[in-house]
């Protein structure tokens, strides 16, 4: 056990590096958990200084306390392990054994201080010696700690394009029709019907939107895909697309299935180092899988790719980032199943209780950038994680979720 | 009764108190004020130096909102906040200079309580900083074993921190339904 617990003479720490909430967090934690074996006091009245030393100015800091108080005890806490000269160290995340290890050891050599008798007067003052033993040497804190994780500079270019980064459009029942459009030659719910309830992309400007992505990040140069329509720019360094279209244009376009031969008015070039540069409209910039993501909604129109068999597990390799995306109706729902455990589409909605034109458009849109796949294993299934057994607070879950769509 | 709490954490910066403001039904509870307060009580409270929000539900339940301080990493204080925890909101900032790091500590500093119930991670100032992208945030993740949602977040914007959460409790559990 410490001996430090318990005192009747608690430690005064000053503390720096900390701000105000910190500083609070460290005088409860010194109280509590330390058991009243120091206590906060400002710097001028302490006998230990306490250093923060993941701070921005933590080498400043530790000259500064150095020079304004020669001999006195130093603690450094920092996420860093630090070997300082004349320094005690504490690793974060701070716990209690640890500091009363720290002052158990720093009690007798502030001991030993008190008992060292005063310099004479007319000697000119000299440092006192340092609490540890080796000599006062310069500090190395600038070596061991990083110059306080400097922020990386602004990017005032990504922040003009607005389109990149604004908030999700989330389509309840109603806005999912008004928004997709619908597919007349489908009875959903018509079970006999599902198996053909698919489109292939490569007859629409999704699937040719696939491919020039596809090219342009093998070949890691921005490209320019022309077709019948609107020429669309592909930079796979910065993930992003620019189109001089809106999403309405865009919707009517990826809405149309190409007839045979029309392939012949797709071209896909390169664009040379004027042309990649060009000054373009910011806000026009869109994010490469966002781009693709709405594509493939705006095609799917509640159908799966073609090649996909319904009967059959699929499961996804991460969740989208829907905060970016256009979420389509149970979309948040089905990508926490298929994370969790490989479904096959039919099932997904007899699980969850899903129309089958939302399992179908979404998978479409997660199947479209990517990260979709379908179980070709009998091991996918094997090792997938058992659905997870409702939680005691479903209730409880269930409110807050009311709250959180209803808001 | 039981206290029900989402906790937000990440590092200083990453906006956990924007985000708790964002969908609070109250203002969040300033840290200081709170902390002057309970000096004055002489009482030892977890509240203190966290931030607090709380959505009132149906039924007059409540969900307590709760951000631990960024800068320093008091582990007595965590093991206080997680317990009644539904899930861990963590927010990471792009601009910092290794958010990997980042995550990295507080995966580990909240391991078991992730274990024991759910994660979310949202990364903000990518309006700022665009690298790393949210899909390399994926691939250092495998590192971890989990595939937690993680979305590009404002932290002032209700909406993307409604979505975050709404995804964690999806995580806990896909079949709810409202």
């Amino acid at each position: 056990m410490n001996k430090t617990a318990k005192t009747a003479h608690p430690y005064r720490i000053a503390l720096h590096g900390m701000d105000s909430r910190t500083s609070k967090t460290m005088e409860m934690y010194l109280k509590g958990p330390c058991r009243g074996a120091a206590v906060v006091a400002a710097a001028d009245e302490a006998q230990i200084d306490m250093i923060d030393a993941d701070h921005a100015k933590a080498r400043e800091i530790l000259d500064q306390r150095k020079a304004a108080a020669p001999g006195r005890p130093i603690i450094l806490l920092s996420l860093q392990t630090l070997q300082i000269d004349n320094t005690f160290f504490i690793k974060k995340p701070v716990s209690a054994e640890q500091i009363l290890g720290v002052l158990d050891k720093i009690g007798p050599l502030l001991k030993a201080a008190e008992n060292k008798p005063e310099p004479a007067p007319a000697t000119p003052a000299k440092p006192q010696s340092a609490p540890a033993s080796a000599p006062a040497a310069k500090t190395v804190l600038d070596v061991y700690v990083k110059p306080a994780k400097p922020t990386k500079p602004i990017d005032n270019a990504e922040r003009q394009k607005t389109a990149k980064h604004q908030s999700a459009m989330q389509l309840n029942e109603g806005g999912f029709t008004a928004f997709l459009g619908t597919v007349g030659d489908i009875d959903f719910d018509d079970e006999a019907q599902l198996p053909t309830a698919c489109y292939d992309p490569r007859q629409f400007f999704l699937g040719y939107v696939q491919s020039a992505a596809k090219t342009a990040g093998l070949q890691a140069r921005p490209l320019r895909l022309s077709s019948i329509w609107k020429p669309l720019y592909l930079f796979p360094e910065q993930n992003e697309v620019w189109l001089d279209a809106d999403d309405k244009q865009l919707r009517a376009f990826a809405g149309v299935a190409f007839k045979p031969g029309t392939a012949n008015n797709m071209s896909l070039s390169a664009l040379d180092p004027a042309a990649a540069a060009a000054e373009r409209a910011p806000e026009k910039y869109q994010d490469l899988q966002a781009f693709i993501w709405k594509l493939a909604i705006w095609t799917s129109k509640g159908r799966f790719p073609i090649g996909l068999d319904i009967e059959r597990p699929v499961f996804l390799q991460r969740w989208p980032n829907f905060t970016r995306l256009v979420i389509t109706p149970d979309a948040m729902r089905i990508a926490a199943l298929l994370v969790k455990t490989p479904t096959a589409p039919s099932a997904v909605c007899r699980v969850l209780n899903v129309k089958p034109q939302y399992v179908f458009v979404f998978i479409s849109a997660c199947h479209a950038i990517g990260i979709l796949r379908q179980s070709e294993r009998e091991a996918d299934v094997v090792i997938a994680a058992p659905v997870p057994e409702k939680p005691k607070n479903e209730g409880l879950l269930r409110k807050i979720l009311s709250k959180l769509r209803g808001a | 009764m039981s206290q029900y709490k989402i906790i937000f954490t990440g590092p200083v910066g990453a906006g956990k108190t924007t985000a708790i403001n964002a969908i609070s039904d109250t203002p969040p509870v300033k840290t200081d004020a709170a902390a002057s307060d309970m000096t004055k009580n002489r009482k030892a409270s977890t509240t203190v130096a966290m931030d607090y929000g709380v959505m009132n539900l149906a039924g007059g339940e409540k969900i307590h909102l709760y951000g631990t301080p960024g800068q320093e990493r008091f582990d007595f204080m965590w093991d206080i906040l997680v317990n009644g925890g539904i899930g861990l909101i963590l927010l990471l900032d792009n601009t910092r200079a290794d958010p990997f790091q980042d995550m990295k500590f507080f995966l580990d500093a909240f391991s078991k309580f992730i274990n024991d119930t759910s994660l979310a991670i949202g990364v903000t100032q990518m309006d700022l900083s665009n690298r790393p992208t949210i899909d390399d945030y994926h691939s250092r993740l495998q590192e971890f074993g989990i595939k937690p949602p993680v979305f590009a977040v404002d932290a002032r914007e209700k909406n993307d921190v409604s979505l975050l959460v709404q995804a964690l409790l999806y995580s806990l559990d896909p079949g709810l339904a409202e």
